[in-house]
């Protein structure tokens, strides 16, 4: 067992979703066990792989373990189903297959008594097994696959319960905000292929490192492929699907919101990075411009929203915009490293909020508060996810934040190296909010605390395993932990673009992130405690401020207005045109004509002979005169 | 094998006497008749797609070749046989056909006025078909085309329905007459286009394999190929010639529907490919970029179009237009692998466009309306239906693992292969649109809360079923492992001589 | 030998007054004479190019005991109708036998 066997890790998944959707109804618990068994094994295998790839992984010349199918082939044109294993595979794996296992079993208990729990379980390891394609994929079409896959479950998934018109239009919304990127992402694949005549994405690299592709024509084409990415990572201006998203059940926004498919687009930049470097700075400069601009409108949207889950999916923006901007600062490191503990500190915020929601069943900021008392497990839980995302020393975010901010300041101007300070104060302040709001204080709605308690253990086990880990995880960062697990070391020694980077302790950014973070949750209590009286009054002092954050910046209302006015009013033509020019002036225009002129015409037989007789002399005089005329 | 190909045409044209001794004061018994014609067809059909071999050269086998006349007058040699064959671009769709009308009896069971006569009509429709694909000689082939083509006006105009829109009307009359006269039209195009070939090679003989070995003159390539490419377009639902497609298909029954977009309309597309491209290569090449244009504009025309349509069969008509154009945008790039892509498509589209149609005609029997926003949250009461018109609207937007995908993503890369990059990107786009209008349909009509007045709605029949059934698997067969339908048309496609 | 031009003239003039006849008379019987005198201008333009072009065979001369029979089969066919006409109408004028317009 090893990198050969890589396939089998999605294989899995995929195989308990066809057997709980042939036959889950006769199995006992609708077959959920299948689901969780098929990923647990896949966990399991996921260390076969691992143990492999350490291994085989300081052999010099190593770039990954590789297995591949054909699937079509004519002449010199070959697609092949392959399955591609290196580091920052080995990353992905991890988190998708560790989340994914987590997330199955919490959904034991929040999806009980569902009327369509079998069919949860099996789309979601349809889900499961085409992330793990995804990011398996060793060429760009089963990558593009793979990624039309997730964005199609995340769609049957934000709609699981579509009789909600709600959930059906989140379902829509997502589907085709994502698909405007998929566009992209098509067109880029191509754009690569046609001059390198390959989909592979190893032979795409060393095409591109001979000098292949013009400067110009790659920037394009890596352009395009992030486009993808914008779209599924829900970065700016394709970001409005993912709060809309929350509709769907918690532990599905957890794995998939969170966690593992919108992180896609992350792991599409980093898997690309080197024609990203290729290419001309412009390319890498829109990924930081766009990063920078979710992680702040996100950070100022989340101090506005008022449902619980929207405040997370405004943070899980936030952490994917400083993914991005770690890409656009040429380190696939920090960003594969913030991807890590992201993973488990929002899966564990999500989870933490489906507890909320399941023992409270509301979701409203203004109808919680107060649960601490009742919920302790969930409140502390909670609260080490909130502080990892805030980015307090020692937990996980803190570290890999300050990776990112290291990278900043290193790769980009001081603008946004001071735009990115300015987000961890923002983000501290929001993430502060809504743990206040939730959990401290006196509740709003007594009513719902009433029978507020901790969840039964298929839920609150996950959630222990994922605070422990948002607590630690961050300590990979270290050679000695990564050696002790058997790593080469640390994590930037493992995930690298071009050379191992050491972790260094840079003290200005600690201490600067840290005051910032801090500061935050400081200035964030003095405005939510007790009553929010402070906020509410900031709040009327900067009416129109509120008004636009509230509004999410007014965005999504263009894109309606643009659908509206724009779109389906140009559809409205097409078809008004079809309907009224082509067809009832064209196609019955010229039948009209037709028998009009046979109208016309008809009154030339009038019956008398003369008539008939001078037609017929008249027609033959003028063809012989023509005769004669041609003749001469 | 070649007694499989012509038991094929004579089973079907054959089933038609058959019928007609059927006693009609029992239809059902006509209906098994049908079902086990049509059963016979598709296990032939079957048959013939998985025991054809594929190894290289132009393809073309199990041929059987009967005279019909020869050495009269100015027929020389082989003047007109009755020349049946199967290559690789014959093979998927006549498996294609198979499944078609396999589907379409079940779908056909509820037909209950003029039984008899409408099934021996239905099949003399598909006999036509079945003519088209294996013939190999210009003159049946034609001869086939029109077989396949004039039934139609009677099976709409007999068992159609006709419709208020509210501001606009479309009866079944117009419907049929329309479509006839579109397709006469172009017939008239490729027989003038046929007599000047059969002339200009001057060999005596309408056999397609003979003709395709001469070397035309190339202004007179220049000259006729847009007569074999608009006559033939016609019925491929070229834009601007596609208005007789949706308005055919709000008249036409549910069966007739699932024939006349899933087959039917390929007729044109390969008509255009084994006539037109096969003779006329410089022809081809000099009218590819028109035969591209016209196809992009047909698949953002059809998708942007599809929209806002309110009725089901509008927007599945405008969907088929839509796809159609990725057929010909296929067509004109002349690569092999966009060649490919385009009989992909065909096959796709076919099989797609049924299982639509047979979703349609379940929810319009039970409703009889068929105007979406008047539903909403009925896969609550037909569940196994939503999920059928869920996985031909994902397979129509190309989602990876259904057949669109294959078939669309081959058209896009051959477009990028011959230079055609502003259409890939045109078509990737109209591909995308396809997402909005499925996924509205399917938000307005099948999710949200459910309305009060279909409560009595009841899950569609067990025979539609097996039919959405049959046509999925297909639909998953060549969406998981399209190398059985590549090989075969590669095969075929690659020795063509345009086609480089 | 007589100039072919004599012949030419003679059938033209025939010609056009049998056309002049077919035009302006409204008898239905008047207009079968005019035609009968089209008919014959013609067969002696067969006569006379037969003559001159090839005298030894006699395609022309064949041609112009066709005609001559065709007229006659026509004007037997004809002068029935006219008949009928008559014995139905009372009348032989053409202008008034207009059932057949549009």
């Amino acid at each position: 067992m090893g990198m050969e066997q890589a396939w089998l890790i999605p294989a899995l998944p995929a195989a308990a979703f066809v057997v709980i959707t042939l036959v889950g109804k006769y199995l006992p618990r609708k077959g959920d066990w299948v689901a969780i068994g098929a990923i647990a094994a896949s966990f399991v295998l996921f260390f076969f792989v691992l143990a492999d790839l350490l291994d085989v992984v300081d052999e010099p010349g190593f770039t990954g373990g590789e297995k591949s199918w054909e699937w079509v082939s004519f002449g010199d044109f070959e697609i092949r189903l392959g399955f591609f294993t290196d580091q920052i595979t080995i990353v992905m794996l991890a988190v998708v297959s560790f989340v994914a296992l987590m997330v199955q079993i919490y959904s034991v208990g929040y999806m009980r008594g569902d009327p369509r729990y079998g069919w949860y379980f099996a789309v979601m390891s349809l889900f499961v097994a085409a992330m793990l394609t995804l990011v398996l994929a060793d060429n760009l079409l089963l990558l593009y696959a793979a990624w039309e896959g997730v964005g199609f479950c995340s769609f049957l998934l934000i709609g699981f319960w579509w009789e909600k018109r709600a959930a059906a239009e989140a379902a829509k919304k997502a589907f085709i905000t994502t698909r405007i990127g998929d566009v992209g992402l098509l067109i880029g694949i191509l754009m690569l292929w046609r001059e390198a005549g390959t989909f592979d994405i190893s032979e795409i690299f060393e095409f591109a490192e001979a000098g292949g592709y013009g400067a110009t024509y790659l920037t394009v084409a890596v352009l395009f492929l992030f486009a993808g990415a914008v779209g599924k990572s829900g970065q700016f201006p394709l970001h409005v699907w993912l709060p809309d998203a929350m509709e769907g059940p918690t532990p599905v926004s957890a794995l998939i919101h969170a966690a593992t498919m919108v992180v896609a687009g992350v792991y599409l930049v980093a898997r690309m990075l080197p024609l990203f470097e290729l290419a001309d700075p412009i390319a890498l400069n829109v990924v930081t411009g766009l990063g920078l601009t979710t992680v702040l409108i996100s950070a100022t949207m989340g101090l506005a929203a008022t449902d619980i889950k929207r405040v997370i999916a405004y943070s899980t923006l936030n952490s994917l915009g400083l993914m991005m901007v770690a890409l656009g600062s040429h380190s696939v490191t920090a960003a594969m490293l913030y991807l890590f503990v992201h993973a488990f500190f929002k899966a564990l915020l999500f989870l933490g909020a489906g507890s909320v929601i399941h023992a409270t069943e509301k979701q409203e900021l203004d109808e919680l508060g107060g649960l601490a008392s009742r919920m302790p497990l969930t409140t502390v839980t909670f609260a080490v996810g909130t502080l990892a995302m805030i980015g307090i020393v020692p937990l996980a975010g803190f570290w890999a934040k300050d990776e990112i901010l290291h990278f900043t300041e290193v790769g980009q101007n001081a603008g946004v190296y001071g735009l990115m300070l300015l987000s961890v104060f923002i983000t501290s302040l929001f993430m502060t909010r809504l743990f206040i709001r939730t959990f401290l204080f006196k509740s709003r709605d007594p009513e719902s605390r009433k029978h507020a308690h901790d969840a039964e253990p298929a839920m609150t086990v996950p959630l222990l395993i994922l605070a422990v880990l948002a607590a630690i995880s961050g300590f990979v960062v270290f050679s000695g932990v990564g050696e002790a697990m058997g790593f080469p070391g640390g994590f930037g020694e493992f995930v690298f673009l071009e050379h191992a980077e050491e972790f260094e302790f840079n003290w200005d950014i600690v201490v600067l992130s840290t005051v910032l973070g801090a500061g935050g949750m400081m200035v964030g209590y003095v405005f939510w405690a007790n009553d929010a009286v402070p906020a509410t009054r900031m709040g009327e002092l900067f009416r129109p401020v509120y008004n636009v954050l509230y509004n999410r910046f007014y965005i999504d209302h263009v894109y309606q207005f643009v659908i509206d006015r724009v779109v389906l009013t140009g559809s409205s033509i097409v078809s008004w045109f079809d309907r009224n020019i082509v067809n009832d002036t064209g196609v019955d225009g010229s039948a009209a004509l037709a028998l009009l002129a046979g109208w016309q015409l008809k009154f030339t037989s009038t019956g008398k002979l003369p008539n008939y007789a001078l037609a017929i002399s008249s027609g033959v005089i003028i063809l012989a005169l023509v005769f004669l005329i041609v003749k001469a | 094998m070649n007694i499989v190909l012509f038991a094929l045409i004579a089973i079907s044209a054959g089933s038609g006497p058959l019928f007609m001794i059927m006693p009609s004061r029992y239809p059902q018994l006509s209906r098994y008749l049908a079902l086990l014609v049509a059963s016979t067809l598709f296990a032939l059909s079957l048959v013939a797609f998985f025991v054809y071999q594929f190894d290289g050269g132009s393809g073309l086998r199990y041929e059987l070749q009967w005279d019909w006349i020869s050495n009269i007058g100015f027929f020389g040699e082989d003047g007109i046989t009755f020349h049946l064959g199967l290559d690789g671009i014959g093979a998927p769709l006549v498996l294609l056909n198979g499944l078609v009308i396999f589907a379409g009896v079940f779908v056909s069971w509820n037909i209950t006025h003029r039984v008899k006569d409408y099934f021996v009509l239905l099949f003399l429709l598909v006999s036509g078909v079945y003519g088209v694909f294996l013939s190999h000689d210009l003159f049946f082939l034609f001869f086939w085309y029109e077989v396949a083509v004039l039934p139609m006006y009677l099976l709409i105009a007999v068992w159609g329905s006709s419709t208020n829109f509210g501001t606009f009307t479309r009866t079944k009359e117009y419907g049929a007459m329309k479509l006839t006269l579109f397709l006469v039209g172009g017939s008239v195009l490729i027989f003038i286009a046929m007599m000047a070939t059969f002339v200009e090679a001057g060999l005596g003989t309408f056999d397609l394999p003979a003709l395709s070995e001469v070397a035309y003159d190339p202004t007179f390539q220049k000259t006729f190929f847009p007569f074999y490419m608009i006559g033939f377009g016609v019925l491929a639902g070229m834009w601007p010639l596609h208005t007789w497609s949706p308005d055919g298909h709000v008249a036409a029954p549910t069966a007739v529907s699932m024939l006349h977009a899933g087959v039917l309309m390929k007729l044109g597309a390969f008509g255009i490919l084994r006539v037109g491209i096969t003779l006329f290569p410089e022809g081809a090449e000099f009218w590819a970029p028109v035969m591209m244009t016209l196809g992009v504009a047909g698949a953002l025309y059809g998708a942007i179009a599809a929209m806002t349509q309110t009725d089901f069969k509008y927007m599945v008509g405008y969907s088929s237009v839509s796809h159609m154009g990725f057929v010909l945008m296929g067509l004109a790039t002349l690569s092999d692998i966009g060649v490919t892509g385009a009989v992909l498509q065909m096959f796709a589209h076919g099989a797609m466009t049924a299982l639509m149609f047979t979703s349609v005609g379940a929810v319009y029997d039970q409703a009889h309306t068929r105007d979406m926003t008047k539903f909403g949250g009925i896969a609550k009461k037909m569940p196994r239906h939503s999920a059928f018109w869920a996985i031909a609207g994902l397979s129509s937007i190309g989602l990876p693992g259904l057949a669109g995908f294959v078939a669309e993503f081959h058209i896009f890369v051959g477009t990028f292969q011959s230079g055609y990059e502003w259409a890939g990107v045109l078509g990737i786009i109209a591909a995308a649109i396809s997402a909005t209008y499925i996924l509205r349909m399917l938000a307005l009509a099948y999710f949200g809360p459910l309305n009060e007045k279909w409560e009595g709605l009841k899950e569609m029949r067990i025979g539609e079923q097996v039919a959405a059934a049959t046509l999925i698997s297909f639909l998953l067969f060549m969406g998981l492992w399209p190398a059985p339908f590549v090989d075969r048309i590669s095969d075929t496609v690659s020795a063509i001589q345009a086609i480089g | 030998m007589i100039p072919i031009d004599n012949f030419l003239v003679l059938s033209s003039i025939l010609f056009a007054i049998g056309m002049y006849g077919v035009l302006a008379r409204r008898s239905a019987l008047l207009i079968l004479m005019s035609v009968e005198l089209m008919l014959q201008a013609v067969s002696i333009n067969f006569v006379a190019f037969a003559v001159y072009l090839s005298p030894e065979v006699f395609t022309g001369l064949v041609f112009a005991i066709f005609v001559i029979v065709i007229a006659a089969a026509e004007v037997g066919l004809a002068l029935a109708i006219v008949l009928r006409l008559y014995r139905n109408r009372q009348t032989a004028n053409v202008d008034e036998a207009d059932a057949l317009k549009w």
